[in-house]
C-alpha cells in the first residue's frame, strides 16, 4: 500500500512550524518527500505553479489568517491531488469544497496516508 | 344663516340662497352647538331660530326617554365625531329621530321622524374644522310607507317603487357598519400597536394599503402609502420578494419565511443595510375566496441572527485554536519522543515543552491574548536555571501573541541546551541576553544568545530537535532569521526578527 507513496513529492503547507514539523515526520517515515513547507497562500502558489513535480499536497485550510483555496484551485488546475487539513471539523469547508479529502487536526500517521492516498487515487480515475 | 351674514363668513348672497332652499341644513360648531340654520329646516324641526342658536343640539333633541332613542342620539353623535376625528365627510342613510310636535290636543308630543344626514366638515383658510353642515331630508312617509307595505304584502308594488327596499338594506348596512366599526377601531389599533411589523398589500402590484409605526421604522419611514412594492422599496427588487409575493396572490398559499436576509434602503443616501426577518405573507381573500391582497407579518430577528454567528465564529475560532494546539502538543510528542529511549527522559523533556508553551500561554492571558514584553517572556523562560545566571538587557519590545508563543519555544530549547551541553551545565557559566530595535519604521528585533564561562563547546553530530524547532520557528513563523554558532568558547545564537506584525499565523 504504502508503494504507492515512496518517492513521492508532497507539497506542505502549514503556518505552524511545528506542525509542519509532524507532517513532515509523518511523510518521512512513510517514504515521502516533503515539500516545502510554505507558511503562507503566496509561498504555497510559489511551490504550486514553479514547475517542480508535485505528487499530492497537503493543504491546512487557514494559513497565517487566510484561506488556502487560491492554492486548492492552482493545484486542481495542475491537476495535482490534495488533502485539506483542517481544525474546523466538517462544516470548516465552504460548499465548493464541501465532500473534499480532508484530515482533522490533530492527525494520525493512518489518517495521512488514507487521504492522500484517497485523493491520488480519484485523481488517477 | 344670519350668524353667518353677521361674521361674515359666506356673503349675503349666499346666505340668502341657503335660507330660501327647501333642503333644511344647520350648522354645528365643534362642540355641537347651533350656529346656524334656514328657513326648511326649522319648519322641519318645529323650533324657532332664537330657541335654537348657541345651544347644544342634544339639549335642544334629547330624543325622549327610550332606548331606541337613546340608540339614536348616539348614533348621530358618532356621525359627526367622526366627521371631527377625520375630516371627512359622513352620512347616516337613516336615523329615526323623535321631534317635539303639537298633538291633537294642542299639547306638545314626541313624533316620529325618519331621516336621511349628510353632515360636511367645513374648514377655515388654515384647514382647521370650524363647522360641520348638515344636510338632512326628512323622510318619513318614504319610511312608513316602507314598512306598511312590508307589513301587508312583501310582494306589493310599492317595493319595487322602494327599488328593491333599497331603505331597508341601507339600514342594515349601516347597522353592521356601526359593528364592524367597533370592531375594526379595534383591529386598527391592535394593528397600529403591533410590536411586530405588519403591512397591508392591495392587488396583484401589491399595493401599500396600510403598515403600522414597526413597518415604518424597518424601511426608514419612507412614504409607502398608494404605491406598490418595486416603487415603494426598489431596492428589494431582484430580492425574491416580489416573485414570493406574486405567488402567494397567485397561489393563495401563505409563505413564511425564517431569518431571512434582506437588503434596505433605510437612508435615503446611505448603504444598503442588511437585516434578517421572521415574516409572513397571509392572502386577503373577498367573499368570494379570491385572492385581493396580502398580509404581511413578521419581526426583525437581526440581532439574534448577529449574536448568533459571532458565537459560531468564536466556537470556530476556538474549536481552531484547540485543535491547532493539540496538533503542536502532538507534534511535540512525537518528535521528543524520537530522541528520547527511555521513557522517564522522554516524559521530562515532553512535560518542559509542555510546561514552556503553558507558560506563554499564562503571559497572554493576563493581556487578554493582545501580546506580551519580550523580557516577560524570556524572564519566564530562564528563571528555572537562577535569575542571577542571566542577564537580561534591553529595551521593551511587544511581541504579538504568535510571536510570544514561537519565542517562548525557542528559548526554552536555549535555556534547555545550556543547563544540559553549555554553560549553564557547570556553576560558573553564565548566559548573557541583549537585544535592540533597529529601523523604526519597519522595525527588526535583534537578539543576541551568549554563553560565557561553560565547557569546550561540540558542535553536536546531527542536529536534534531543539535546534531544528528553533530554525523553523524563526524562519517559518516569524520570518526571521537565526544564526547557530557553536563556537568553542561558548555557544551562541543571533535573531534577526521582524516586528511589523509580518509573525506569521
Amino acid at each position: 500500500m504504502s508503494e504507492t507513496l515512496t518517492g513521492r513529492r508532497i507539497l506542505v503547507v502549514e503556518d505552524e512550524s511545528l506542525v509542519a514539523m509532524l507532517l513532515e515526520t509523518i511523510l518521512e517515515d512513510m517514504g515521502c518527500t516533503p515539500v516545502g513547507p510554505a507558511a503562507t497562500v503566496e509561498d504555497g502558489l510559489g511551490f504550486a505553479t514553479d514547475g517542480e513535480r508535485l505528487d499530492a499536497a497537503l493543504l491546512d485550510v487557514n494559513v497565517a489568517g487566510r484561506q488556502v483555496f487560491p492554492v486548492a484551485d492552482a493545484l486542481k488546475a495542475a491537476g495535482v491531488p490534495f488533502v485539506f487539513s483542517t481544525g474546523y471539523g466538517e462544516g470548516g469547508l465552504p460548499d465548493e469544497w464541501r465532500g473534499h479529502a480532508t484530515i482533522q487536526k490533530p492527525f494520525t500517521e493512518a489518517a495521512v496516508r488514507d487521504a492522500l492516498m484517497k485523493a491520488m487515487g480519484q485523481a488517477n480515475v | 344663516m344670519k350668524e353667518l351674514v353677521k361674521s361674515g363668513a359666506l356673503d349675503a348672497e349666499l346666505a340668502a340662497a341657503f335660507e330660501a332652499s327647501p333642503n333644511p341644513y344647520m350648522l354645528l360648531t365643534p362642540d355641537l352647538r347651533y350656529a346656524g340654520m334656514n328657513a326648511a329646516y326649522l319648519a322641519a324641526v318645529g323650533a324657532r331660530r332664537e330657541d335654537l342658536l348657541g345651544r347644544p343640539i342634544f339639549e335642544v333633541f334629547d330624543s325622549g326617554p327610550t332606548e331606541d332613542g337613546r340608540a339614536n342620539a348616539r348614533q348621530l353623535r358618532a356621525s359627526f365625531e367622526r366627521v371631527l376625528r377625520e375630516g371627512r365627510r359622513d352620512h347616516l342613510a337613516l336615523i329615526r329621530y323623535a321631534m317635539p310636535a303639537a298633538g291633537p290636543d294642542g299639547e306638545t308630543v314626541l313624533q316620529e321622524r325618519f331621516w336621511s344626514a349628510t353632515h360636511t366638515p367645513i374648514r377655515d383658510a388654515s384647514g382647521r374644522i370650524i363647522y360641520i353642515l348638515q344636510h338632512t331630508t326628512d323622510i318619513t312617509e318614504l319610511e312608513q310607507l316602507r314598512r306598511r307595505a312590508a307589513g301587508a304584502d312583501r310582494k306589493r308594488a310599492i317595493d319595487s317603487i322602494l327599488s328593491g327596499n333599497v331603505l331597508q338594506r341601507a339600514e342594515h348596512v349601516q347597522q353592521a357598519n356601526r359593528e364592524l366599526e367597533t370592531e375594526r377601531n379595534r383591529l386598527l389599533e391592535m394593528f397600529m400597536q403591533a410590536p411586530g411589523f405588519v403591512a397591508v398589500l392591495s392587488g396583484p402590484d401589491h399595493v401599500f394599503q396600510m403598515y403600522n409605526p414597526a413597518y415604518a421604522q424597518l424601511i426608514g419611514h419612507r412614504d409607502l402609502a398608494g404605491k406598490p412594492v418595486r416603487e415603494a422599496l426598489p431596492e428589494v427588487v431582484g430580492q425574491a420578494y416580489i416573485g414570493l409575493l406574486d405567488a402567494v396572490y397567485a397561489t393563495g398559499e401563505p409563505h413564511e419565511g425564517r431569518a431571512s436576509r434582506v437588503e434596505l434602503q433605510r437612508t435615503p443616501d446611505g448603504p444598503l443595510e442588511t437585516v434578517w426577518l421572521d415574516f409572513i405573507y397571509q392572502p386577503i381573500r373577498d367573499d368570494s375566496r379570491n385572492v385581493v391582497g396580502i398580509f404581511v407579518q413578521g419581526h426583525d430577528v437581526t440581532e439574534t441572527v448577529l449574536s448568533t454567528e459571532r458565537q459560531k465564529l468564536m466556537i470556530d475560532e476556538l474549536n481552531h485554536r484547540v485543535k491547532n494546539t493539540l496538533a503542536t502538543v502532538q507534534s511535540i510528542a512525537m518528535q521528543t519522543a524520537r530522541t528520547h529511549r527511555d521513557p522517564v527522559g522522554f516524559a521530562e523533556s515532553f512535560q518542559a515543552r509542555l510546561l514552556a508553551l503553558s507558560h506563554t500561554h499564562d503571559l497572554l492571558t493576563r493581556s487578554h491574548w493582545e501580546g506580551a514584553d519580550l523580557r516577560d517572556v524570556l524572564e519566564h523562560e530562564t528563571k528555572a536555571h537562577g535569575p542571577h545566571r542571566i542577564s537580561l538587557v534591553g529595551p521593551p519590545v511587544a511581541l504579538e501573541p504568535a510571536a510570544a508563543l514561537s519565542l517562548g519555544m525557542v528559548f526554552h530549547e536555549l535555556a534547555t541546551n545550556a543547563a544540559k551541553y553549555g554553560a549553564l551545565s557547570v556553576p560558573e557559566g553564565r548566559v548573557l541576553v541583549d537585544w535592540g530595535v533597529s529601523d523604526q519604521t519597519s522595525p527588526v528585533l535583534r537578539l543576541a544568545w551568549r554563553e560565557v564561562g561553560g565547557p569546550p563547546v561540540q558542535a553536536p553530530e546531527r542536529r536534534g530537535f531543539g535546534s531544528r524547532l528553533i530554525e523553523r520557528n524563526v524562519h517559518h513563523d516569524l520570518a526571521g532569521v537565526v544564526e547557530l554558532d557553536y563556537a568553542q568558547s561558548g555557544f551562541s545564537a543571533e535573531f534577526s526578527i521582524p516586528l511589523d506584525g509580518r509573525s506569521r499565523q
